[in-house]
């Protein structure tokens, strides 16, 4: 279990999340500047914050964020544009790439599961949108830490596209037991993939439940503004 | 229209010159002796410049600590100190009675290859770091946060981030630093220490101002444009093309993985530039606090050579930067445009194209072209001035165009869309452009107020600037008081500098 009360200071923006994450997939939702990426960041390590962070009890906050069981999926620049699909996975492993031979059986393993064996050695610049993103899954795979962070890493995809990569953010939750937290601004995205849904207001968690709220008919009204406000902007 | 003055200079001559006489030129080994030596110099400067650069560029990247931006406004100073200066520091410090020889007792064979390459260091080193680290800038930030989470050390970063980075701009590095090294003439001239170590554009001047022998002047300097052009055109053929990947996130930094072998890289990293840099800058300041220092101050000759020096430098940093912002325009209203696109970077290259003629030669040539027409050596001033802006070109051009290309690549839509045109246009992106345009006429001021090569020939009582003035009484022996005039010199040049690049430039803001 993920454990969450942190602050964070930015200009005018006070941020405070109090929140305990389970096992699965949780989708964090909330309008735009509201501070869903400013909490992953904070988590990810890649923001200072004040006040605690725990994994299983053992407090993450003041290690950094390569100590972190921790695996990111930003928007943009998950790939090293210099290194092929084989190096970017394998850097997960050994930053100096230097691989025992079991440690490459699992990069190629990883390779495998994300259907990317066969461009091991193109770069990057020749994939497509789709497959550049596989990539980064790969290498969450071959990192083997148990929460995986998501930064709407699916927006730049086609629809179709998008549920095709979801599904497999998901599949990789329940087959290596992660805690996954999943950025959007689609309560759609949240749906699809299940688990829970939290939702960010001004910094601060306003409502913590179970992802299928959404859709049925007494949906907490602290979403039903937020969905109203997100319908209206679709439209 | 300066390119037409260059090929005029250029053809004017080789009438002067006899293609048939070149052949025994050639056949002369002391000749040889000159390419060879001017290669070797050339070579061993800008490599050993790369070689520290790399490690110091890096280091100042990833550490900030205490005195870190000193160090890179003092790189940058470095770069544009007159070369009289500099080498008058690096005499006091490493010279026979020097520093190095009174504490430690070591001689330094310093004239000759030795006092020429540490010379070399001094310049093109902080060059180097500049270059490197606007290579640095180019590295998406997002690709530093990647590294962060994956726990690259230093020594990863390097190889997997930085080096392909890196490859890509020190080609061109080395290309500018190799030209410098193999046209430098004021360090060669009073470090070389006799014709054993000569150069090309040393031997362009004696040939010049002694024997006046315009055929053989004429032929070196055909020689030194050949060998340039060669080497340019070799190396920009191997050298892979840097471009911005785009990045959606705002410039942040990350901290890379520390580890005890990268910190006793950074710190001989720092001692070479200590042992580099920052001596000869000391010695420089060090007769400030002297008594001749007031007695210099007094001497009449000293103000008539600051005077001198301003009335060619203004008019020179003017004309540059003119010619700089047309080169812009241009290669900008170029840009973009289907066919005439490939004429924007053509022109950029036409610009540093001056890096290769050897400034002499220019000089030599327009000064024959202005004698046909019959203007004698009235029009000597106005030579210099050209000459020196001309000069002072490619640097203008290096600080300019980045800043208007990226201008263009970001608002061509939004203005052409709005209509915003000329007048109305110099308007909105002044403030956006006015912190490169006073760091570009802040450099061509400098440049035009240290430069010996042109003075050298065509000073005359009349007319003997501050650069010149020193390097007279360093050869009379007046040590002493060349240092404190190298101190009025330089003093001159920071207060210029910061002047300008700071009132006109406005504050940094405008970088953002």
């Amino acid at each position: 279990m993920l454990k969450v009360d942190l602050k964070y200071d930015w200009e005018r923006f006070h941020a405070h999340y109090q929140v305990q994450i389970d096992q699965g997939i949780t989708t964090l939702l909330g309008a735009s500047g509201e501070g869903k990426s400013t909490l992953l960041h904070l988590l990810g390590g890649f923001l200072p914050g004040r006040g605690v962070l725990d994994f299983q009890r053992e407090p993450l906050l003041a290690l950094p964020a390569y100590k972190r069981p921790i695996s990111t999926l930003f928007q943009s620049d998950n790939l090293f544009p210099q290194l092929t699909v084989w190096q970017n996975v394998a850097i997960g492993v050994s930053p100096h790439l230097r691989l025992s031979a079991e440690q490459g059986e699992r990069v190629a393993w990883a390779l495998e599961q994300t259907q990317l064996a066969a461009k091991a050695n193109a770069y990057p610049q020749a994939l497509s949108g789709g497959q550049a993103q596989r990539v980064a899954i790969a290498r969450v795979l071959v990192r083997k830490k148990p929460i995986l962070l998501l930064d709407e890493p699916f927006s730049a995809l086609d629809p179709a596209l998008r549920e095709e990569m979801l599904f497999l953010v998901k599949q990789v939750t329940e087959d290596f037991s992660l805690t996954t937290l999943l950025v959007s601004h689609l309560p759609s995205e949240a749906l699809l993939v299940g688990g829970r849904v939290i939702l960010i207001e001004q910094g601060r968690v306003v409502a913590h439940e179970a992802a299928d709220v959404l859709d049925s008919a007494q949906t907490p009204i602290a979403f039903t503004q937020y969905l109203g406000e997100s319908k209206s902007s679709t439209s | 229209m300066f390119v037409c003055i260059g090929a005029f200079s250029l053809m004017a001559l080789l009438r002067y010159s006899d293609v048939a006489e070149w052949s025994s030129f050639l056949s002369q080994p002391y000749l040889w002796r000159l390419i060879r030596f001017s290669l070797w110099q050339a070579l061993l400067s800008s490599l050993l410049s790369l070689v520290i650069a790399v490690p110091v560029a890096s280091c100042l990247f990833h550490r900030s600590f205490w005195g870190r931006s000193f160090l890179l406004q003092l790189f940058s100073v470095s770069m544009v100190v007159p070369s009289i200066v500099a080498i008058l520091g690096i005499v006091v410090v490493y010279g026979r009675t020097g520093w190095l020889a009174q504490i430690s007792g070591i001689e330094l064979p310093l004239y000759g290859l030795t006092g020429i390459l540490l010379a070399h260091v001094f310049f093109n080193m902080p060059l180097a770091v500049r270059l490197l680290l606007q290579a640095y800038a180019l590295i998406p930030s997002g690709q530093w946060r990647q590294a962060y989470q994956l726990g690259f050390d230093r020594w990863s970063a390097f190889r997997f981030i930085e080096w392909s980075y890196l490859r890509k701009a020190l080609p061109g590095a080395f290309v500018l630093i190799f030209m410098l090294c193999f046209s430098s003439f004021a360090v060669v001239l009073s470090l070389g220490g006799g014709p054993k170590s000569s150069t090309l554009e040393v031997a362009i001047y004696q040939a010049l101002r002694f024997d006046f022998d315009l055929n053989k002047a004429s032929f070196l300097a055909l020689l030194q444009v050949l060998i340039c052009t060669v080497i340019a055109l070799f190396v920009y053929k191997l050298a892979p093309v840097n471009h911005q990947d785009s990045s959606l996130l705002a410039q942040s930094r990350f901290p890379i993985r520390d580890s005890y072998g990268a910190k006793a890289l950074d710190v001989i990293a720092f001692l070479c530039v200590l042992v580099f840099v920052l001596p000869p800058f000391i010695a420089i300041f060090d007769p400030m606090f002297s008594t001749q220092f007031l007695q210099t101050l007094g001497s009449l000759r000293l103000w008539q050579a600051v005077l001198v020096s301003l009335k060619i430098a203004f008019p020179a940093a003017f004309i540059s930067l003119l010619l700089g912002l047309s080169f812009c325009v241009l290669a900008r209203y170029c840009m973009g445009k289907g066919k005439l696109d490939i004429w924007s970077t053509k022109l950029e290259q036409v610009g540093n194209l001056i890096l290769m003629v050897p400034g002499l030669v220019i000089a030599t040539g327009l000064f024959l072209w202005l004698r046909d027409f019959g203007l004698s050596f009235s029009s000597s001033y106005w030579i210099v001035v050209w000459v020196n802006a001309v000069m002072a070109l490619p640097f203008v051009l290096r600080c300019m165009m980045p800043c208007f290309y990226q201008q263009e690549r970001r608002f061509r839509h939004l203005y052409s869309s709005l209509g915003v045109q000329a007048w109305s246009r110099c308007k909105i992106e002044w403030p956006l452009v006015r912190s490169a345009v006073a760091q570009a006429f802040a450099f061509a001021l400098l440049l035009s107020l240290g430069d010996m090569g042109v003075i050298a020939l065509f000073g005359s009582q009349g007319m003997v600037s501050l650069p010149l003035y020193l390097f007279q009484l360093i050869g009379a022996y007046r040590l002493e008081e060349g240092a404190c005039v190298a101190v009025v010199l330089i003093l001159l040049c920071l207060g210029l500098y910061v002047l300008f690049s700071r009132i006109v430039g406005g504050k940094w803001h405008a970088q953002g």
